[in-house]
């Protein structure tokens, strides 16, 4: 019985002239199950398609009419060629196995599929059908559609003198076989291994002889050292290096022997990479340069082969050989039979995944090299930036201090042996545990963590924002950016006179209550908020007076020091308004932190709450501060404009020769002109200094180290409270607490008595900041304004029924939506700053909010 | 938004009939929610008061608007003031005076001179009383304006001998130059009634140029008024100096030849980059600029050019100086032309680390203001741009430029541009820095 073995994914051609048995052979193997019958892609079938013809027959016919019909013939085969050739593409791409049921006996033909296969990076395999002529005629004669002898010969003519060829054509594999042995039983390899997540996968960085690193890091996820000195997990995990497992760091030789026996008894994986390929290749007694730590394994090595017999030293050498040598370009996971991860070690690009080539394995292991700096070092092109989709890739190779999730892709290689951190992803869990390194072994020259760190502020690069991009959101949904309103944002931001460096958060859009008030004169009532929480099973709330003031962000630092640690700017730190403006004019700016900033300082602020700085997110009053221009030239003029006209009506109405209800109707819009001016007019006054301005925080957003978007609203109003009893600009916001809907009615009246003064209104929110109810993020708060606000923002006269009928037909899913998404921005935003991320990384999250804000929602929402 | 009109006289209740108003009536009608009103408060053989009003629905209003979405779309005056929106909402109720066609029997009287007051309001205007004056006094009328602070909206009354139909052509030609809404629409229905409204007092009126120019608010005409002459010598001096930045520019470009590729940041409209594309060793030329307005106006700007032969179009690239981009390394020349004033002084440092550590041009062109240059100007304290967030002195100027050769490996030369003021030396200074070695 002869075995072939064939790919899973590729192209075979079969190949003979007709009657040599293609047909025959690759039905029985259909029949058997070996292969599937849709992997068959035969020629006679496509010409059935194209033209409902298996084959035209010229036998019997005179020479002139033979001659029109081979011409049809090959009109016919032409199309059915072709998309056949489509459809090989398409396999190709979708990485199936395609076998070729044609002759196949041109060269030049074949030389076409081999190039289609190639360009998707997939092999060719041929199978040669190598019968003799009388066979061949034999078996024509009994078929029941003859092609003739003519043709026969005509083919057995072409198929041996292009027979010589095929040595040349670049077959992955060539399998020529003489007589059609009935045992004939192929095999399909497994070309990109899939790894079933089983228990869970703990997939590791770069290790580079950091052994002592390595077993902290295993036993830190779990992992046990049975008898025979193996690490297994209990519950079954199994780990998987992304590769670079040796050379830079002290233990190689070690790191090395642990992957081959804990691979061997098939309790890891091992990747390909760039290193692992550079000692394969030296090993093997190629002639190899080698650095970049590569000759510390070597000698490493070298020593301990050099404890062996000659015997010995080559079965070794041999088991190295075969270990490195197996070890694929790629892995990937499947969870539940659906690919989940890619694992690789520098890079892939998507339509290599689930395939192998030479050029494939190259890019895993280098990833894409465009440019060197000037001495030379490459600099790594940005090929993440190009994967799209959903399926994760993880991988190494370019070390930088923190995991970064970028694009669904995931890097995990944090320079362990640059006195970084090794760490493992852990899979399904989507988390990352990581060990310090316990020193760096690589010096400083060169040394990419510390580069990384140098780089950390210098400005976004505008090229990974301007044609649009995604955001990667720790914990939310992703959210994705469209260049068009990216563009005005990279307009407005540069003309800010904020640094990028201090522009770490921007709060997000807040959607008023989403149903209209049932009540006939209400546009907004808290009912509706209470039930939208509670029909999501919320059911403590906390509801918070709104200042009507300006929006606005304070960062205050320490000092100047961790002020230029965290932002590289020597100063205090920053205030600036929700559209990322500094909010004040610097003097007046730097008058305001300085004050908040000793305030803290003298009641060891900073030390009881070990950080470096606090960022806080607050209403700044008065209203004109930041609005006066908009007070000047919209509210003040359309309100006197207003008073003035009814005004007068009302003195020539009250003359009119024809009694007339417009008197009494001009009258009632008179008093809502005053009103509506009396509305803003209670939102301003004036500030002669700094002690007129009063700053209402609500949010404590972030301390070194810490994001406090878990800590519940009720525990912000406590600090809120104490940052008030610490200094005199900050004012504290009245709220209450809602424990069930028995406490509806008394904070409805509270809101009622409230907002008749003329307040803006109050904020809705669960008590815990950030909540879910069946997989779906909830508002994390609504607003509900005021009866007699809302009139500075519908017209003075929103609530004549006319109106109002109109306005209640209003729809808040798209605020809606915009709002969670720039609340979840907001935190990863938060989360990049404590952590101390590049700058590129956080901006990219501030440039997403105010595209986000581009978005043509009705402003009055 | 109103209009009242009292006239006195022998027979002045002839009115009625000339505006086919009954006085005894209350008229309202309504259009696309809009409601128009009109009642007599007087009537009687020798005096006659009636008001026209309008009643707007605030919603449909905004909802016509369309287009642009902020606050100030729905909050705005225009559902007071007296405008071009009224005098649409009005011309039809006063159609018959307007076009003098009543009733046959009344016809002579449509050429009845009576006492007239129109008072109308509220009025929004950037207008002085004084020019409100010059429009209304060469038509006869004397003007009072009602209103409670200097910048509030006005309550204006004109009064004159006039025919009612005179009198109303008058205000419906005068009515939308005196308001200052920006975003009038004109159509040519607008021009004819100027012809039709204008004829027999319009030709003769000595601001008539002004009043075209206004009613029909061409683009841009608004500056070349009367009001605006100051403004406009100023920015005259300022183009002349634009254009001898651009020349000093080319002219230290053109010296050295092995500069061929450029990058002018801050490119705005493209001026300089357009004529950066004619000269003929440049062999690139990349425009950033960050602003939507600025690089659509490039555009075309460039695309205008290019219809000439040997220009080079520039590589047009969204960014700005607070942002990398790796296709700006290693070019030969930097230009900064009036940028960096526009930059917060404490942001400047970052940027020109980012210029001269990792872009390294052989070349940075950069110039600004001279601020000792002010006072020929006349500014005073304020600055020669509303965006500018600094102006240096030229000592100011010259501390910076030794600090920055200092940090980096670059050269530099100071130079002026312009007429020089021996005192206070020229109105924009020019820097150079060339790539040396560091000291």
């Amino acid at each position: 019985m002869k075995r072939i073995t064939l790919p899973n994914a590729g192209v075979v051609l079969l190949i003979g002239p007709s009657g040599s048995g293609k047909t025959t052979l690759l039905q029985k193997w259909v029949n058997s199950g070996q292969i599937k019958e849709s992997e068959v892609l035969s020629s006679d079938k496509y010409r059935k398609i194209v033209a409902d013809e298996e084959y035209t027959s010229v036998e019997n016919k005179n020479s002139e009419k033979a001659q029109i019909l081979f011409e049809q013939y090959q009109r016919i085969s032409k199309e059915a060629f072709e998309l056949l050739e489509l459809t090989i593409q398409a396999r190709c791409r979708l990485n199936k196995c395609s076998f070729i049921d044609a002759t196949n006996i041109n060269s030049d033909d074949r030389k076409k599929l081999i190039s289609l296969a190639h360009r998707h990076h997939l092999p060719v395999s041929a199978i040669v059908l190598d019968v003799d002529l009388d066979t061949l005629l034999v078996r024509d004669n009994e078929r029941a559609m003859p092609r003739g002898s003519k043709r026969i010969k005509q083919q057995m003519k072409r198929f041996q003198y292009d027979k010589r060829y095929l040595k040349t054509e670049g077959y992955h594999q060539l399998h020529i076989i003489k007589e059609l042995n009935h045992s004939l039983e192929i095999e399909r390899m497994d070309e990109v291994p899939s790894i079933d997540v089983g228990a869970g996968i703990d997939i590791i960085g770069d290790i580079h002889g950091c052994f002592t690193e390595l077993l902290q890091l295993l036993e830190k996820l779990g992992y046990e050292e049975n008898e025979q000195g193996l690490y297994t997990h209990p519950l079954g995990r199994k780990f998987l290096s992304l590769g670079d497992i040796m050379s830079r760091g002290p233990r190689s030789l070690e790191t090395l022997l642990f992957f081959k026996n804990h691979v061997n008894h098939n309790l890891a994986y091992m990747i390909d990479s760039n290193h692992g390929w550079k000692i394969y290749r030296w090993l093997k007694g190629n002639q190899v340069t080698l650095r970049h730590g590569d000759e510390l394994t070597a000698k490493e090595i070298n020593q301990w082969l050099a404890t062996y017999s000659k015997e010995e030293q080559k079965r070794l050498k041999d088991e190295f050989i075969q270990f490195l040598g197996n070890a694929p370009a790629h892995y990937i996971i499947e969870d539940d039979g659906v690919p989940m991860l890619v694992c690789t070690h520098a890079g892939i690009k998507d339509e290599y995944i689930g395939k192998s080539s030479q050029q494939i394995s190259d890019y895993c292991r280098y990833g894409e090299s465009s440019s060197s700096t000037e001495d030379g070092r490459p600099i790594r092109d940005e090929w993440y930036h190009h994967h799209s989709g959903h399926m994760t890739i993880v991988w190494g190779h370019d070390p930088r201090p923190y995991p970064t999730n970028i694009n669904a892709t995931i890097n995990i290689d944090q320079g362990v042996v640059f006195g970084g951190k090794l760490t493992a992803y852990r899979y399904p869990e989507k988390s990352f545990i990581s060990v310090d390194a316990l020193k760096n072994y690589n010096g400083v020259e060169h040394n990419p963590i510390i580069e990384w760190k140098n780089k950390r502020l210098q400005p976004p690069n505008i090229q990974a924002l301007i044609e649009g991009y995604r955001v990667q959101i720790e914990g939310f949904d992703d959210v994705s950016v469209k260049s068009k309103y990216i563009k005005p944002v990279i307009g407005s931001l540069s003309t800010s006179d904020t640094h990028f460096n201090q522009l770490v958060y921007l709060p997000p859009t807040m959607s008023p209550v989403p149903i209209p008030s049932q009540l006939p004169d209400y546009l907004e009532h808290p009912l509706e908020a209470f039930q939208y929480y509670r029909d999501h099973g919320v059911n403590q709330l906390i509801v918070e007076k709104k200042h009507m003031g300006s929006r606005g962000i304070l960062l205050i630092f320490k000092n100047e020091e961790e002020a230029f640690n965290y932002t590289g700017i020597s100063n205090l730190g920053a205030i600036y308004s929700r559209s990322g403006k500094r909010f004040f004019k610097k003097d007046i700016e730097e008058q305001i932190l300085t004050g908040i900033q000793s305030s803290l300082k003298r009641t060891d602020y900073f030390d009881k709450y070990e950080t470096d700085f606090v960022l806080l997110d607050c209403e700044i009053m008065p209203w004109n501060l930041k609005a006066q221009d908009l007070i000047n030239k919209q509210y003040n003029l359309v309100a006197e404009s207003a008073i003035l006209d009814r005004m007068i009506l009302d003195k020539e109405l009250n003359e009119a020769l024809v009694e007339n209800h417009w008197l009494k109707e001009n009258q009632e819009k008179l008093e809502r002109a005053e009103s509506f001016q009396k509305v803003y007019e209670k939102y301003c006054w004036e500030v002669s200094d700094i002690d007129r301005i009063v700053i209402a925080p609500f949010h404590i957003l972030a301390h070194s180290g810490r994001v406090y978007h878990e800590q519940s609203h009720i525990w912000h109003m406590d600090h809120v409270e104490e940052l008030s009893e610490i200094c005199s600009i900050f004012r504290r916001t009245d709220y209450l607490l809602i424990e069930g809907e028995s406490n509806w009615e008394r904070v409805i009246g509270w809101w009622q008595e409230m907002t008749e003064e003329g307040h803006e209104g109050m904020v809705v929110k669960p008590n815990q900041f950030t909540i879910w109810d069946k997989g779906k993020l909830l508002q994390p708060a609504l607003k509900v304004r005021g009866r007699k606000y809302l009139q500075i923002i519908y017209g003075m006269d929103y609530l004549e029924e006319k109106n109002l009928e109109r306005l209640k037909k209003r729809n808040t899913n798209r605020k809606q939506k915009l709002a969670l998404q720039e609340f979840s921005l907001g935190i990863e935003a938060l989360n990049r700053f404590v952590k101390q991320e590049e700058l590129g990384r956080i901006h990219e999250c501030i440039v997403a909010i105010l595209a986000l804000e581009g978005d043509e929602v009705d402003p009055r929402l | 938004m109103q209009l009242t009109i009292h006239a006195k006289g022998e027979g002045a209740n002839v009115l009625s009939f000339l505006l086919a108003k009954h006085p005894e009536r209350l008229y309202e009608r309504e259009y696309k929610g809009h409601k128009v009103r009109l009642f007599y408060q007087c009537f009687t053989p020798n005096e006659v008061k009636l008001t026209i009003y309008a009643v707007l629905d605030a919603i449909s209003l905004v909802r016509d608007g369309g287009e642009k979405l902020d606050i100030t779309h729905y909050i705005n005056d225009r559902e007071f003031a007296v405008s071009s929106l009224f005098l649409s909402l009005i011309r039809s109720p006063l159609a018959t005076a307007l076009n003098g066609l009543p009733k046959e029997e009344y016809l002579p009287y449509v050429e009845q001179v009576f006492q007239f007051s129109f008072s109308f309001g509220p009025v929004n205007t950037d207008l002085s009383v004084k020019n409100l004056r010059e429009l209304f006094s060469p038509l006869g009328f004397t003007v009072s304006v009602q209103s409670k602070t200097k910048n509030s909206p006005l309550y204006v009354t004109v009064t004159g001998e006039t025919t009612l139909q005179r009198g109303l052509r008058q205000l419906f030609i005068l009515i939308p130059v005196i308001d200052n809404y920006k975003h009038y629409y004109i159509d040519e229905k607008e021009a004819e009634k100027l012809q039709r409204f204008g004829e027999g007092w319009l030709e003769d009126h000595p601001q008539k140029e002004w009043i075209y120019k206004r009613a029909l608010k061409y683009k841009g005409l608004l500056n070349g008024t009367i009001f605006q002459q100051g403004k406009v010598e100023r920015e005259k001096k300022q183009k002349g100096l634009n254009q001898r930045r651009y020349e000093k520019i080319i002219e230290i470009i053109q010296a050295k030849p092995h500069l061929r590729k450029i990058v002018d940041m801050g490119s705005g409209e493209g001026k300089l980059s357009t004529r950066l594309g004619f000269l003929p060793h440049v062999s690139e030329i990349i425009a950033v600029e960050p602003s939507e307005r600025e690089t659509l106006k490039a555009t075309k700007r460039y695309a205008k050019a290019a219809e000439n032969a040997g220009f080079l179009m520039p590589i047009q690239k969204w960014g700005s100086v607070f942002y990398y981009d790796d296709g700006l390394k290693n070019k030969d020349v930097f230009i900064l032309c009036e940028v960096i004033e526009h930059i917060a002084e404490e942001k400047l440092q970052t940027v020109m680390q980012l210029i001269f550590q990792e872009y390294k041009p052989e070349v940075c062109i950069i110039t600004t203001p001279n601020k000792e240059y002010n006072t020929l100007y006349q500014l005073g304290e304020t600055m020669r741009h509303y965006d500018h967030r600094f102006e240096w002195t030229r000592a100011e100027l010259h501390a910076w430029v030794e600090k920055m050769t200092a940090m980096y490996a670059y050269k530099a030369t100071i130079s002026s541009i312009g007429e020089i003021d021996h005192e206070r030396g020229g109105p924009t200074q020019i820097v150079v820095f060339e790539k040396g070695v560091m000291i």
